[in-house]
């Protein structure tokens, strides 16, 4: 009953109900298996041989099946590869450097620095200037820079 | 609220972290689904409570095969044959 080219119906499993062919006989209990189901090893046990039997190739590729099918006017189940999309990958620095919130951080460094520059600059003129009017030595250099800083503004 | 005496509960003795054995009143489970066609429990089909079924994804809770949580595999192998036959 089983043979290659003979029209079956799947009597199990997910594909229970869909019409296919026999495409090969791998062994006692297992054949290759195409058409309105996918293309699979099947036990012969979860078949249910029909009265029709179509001209096939022992091994037919599903182009070839997929023709008979629709010459007979069945559907065929045609597994489409997933299109590969790519994977979402963390992207730690990038993110930052191309969303507003990073342009912003960096905007915010830049203002950091430049005041920073400028209150260093500062700081060494106050040095400069003590240096030049007392003269003192370099151990109380740091007690007598923050006198001079809080006196300036004034 | 039901009272914890209530019959709509199930009693169950459980071991404390004590060593102490105390009753527990635990919600029952609804009865197991079965085949429509010969009555046997379905497999493959949770026997939880509704609130637990309803967080189930949908392939959890049913063979993924047609007449799936409604036939059982032997009923559904049966009524594919018959109709391969017509």
């Amino acid at each position: 009953m089983i043979e290659v080219g003979r029209i079956c119906v799947k009597i199990a499993g997910r594909d229970a109900g869909r019409k296919c062919v026999v495409v090969d006989i791998l062994d006692d209990n297992f054949v290759l298996i195409d058409g309105s189901t996918r293309r699979r090893k099947c036990n012969f046990r979860h078949l249910e041989p029909t009265a029709e039997v179509i001209k096939i190739k022992k091994g037919a590729s599903h182009e070839e099946v997929a023709k008979e099918f629709e010459k007979l006017g069945l559907p065929v189940w045609n597994t489409k590869p997933k299109p590969s999309s790519e994977r979402p990958r963390k992207q730690r620095g990038k993110r930052k450097k191309a969303g507003q919130e990073g342009s912003g951080k960096d905007e915010k460094k830049k203002g950091k620095k430049e005041p920073a520059v400028k209150a260093e600059a500062s700081k060494d003129s106050g040095k400069e200037e003590k240096a030049e009017s007392q003269s003192q030595p370099p151990e109380q250099e740091g007690q007598s820079s923050e006198e001079q800083q809080d006196g300036s503004p004034q | 609220m039901t009272s914890e005496k209530s019959r709509s509960k199930r009693i169950v003795a459980r071991k404390t972290p004590g060593g102490r054995v105390s009753v527990r009143r635990v919600a029952r489970k609804p009865e197991a689904a079965k085949c429509a066609e010969c009555g046997k429990p379905l497999k493959g089909v949770p026997r939880e409570l509704p609130s637990k079924m309803r967080n189930l994804p949908k392939t959890a809770k049913r063979p993924e095969r047609p007449f799936g949580g409604y036939l059982c595999s032997s009923c559904m192998r049966k009524l594919m044959v018959k109709k391969a036959r017509e």
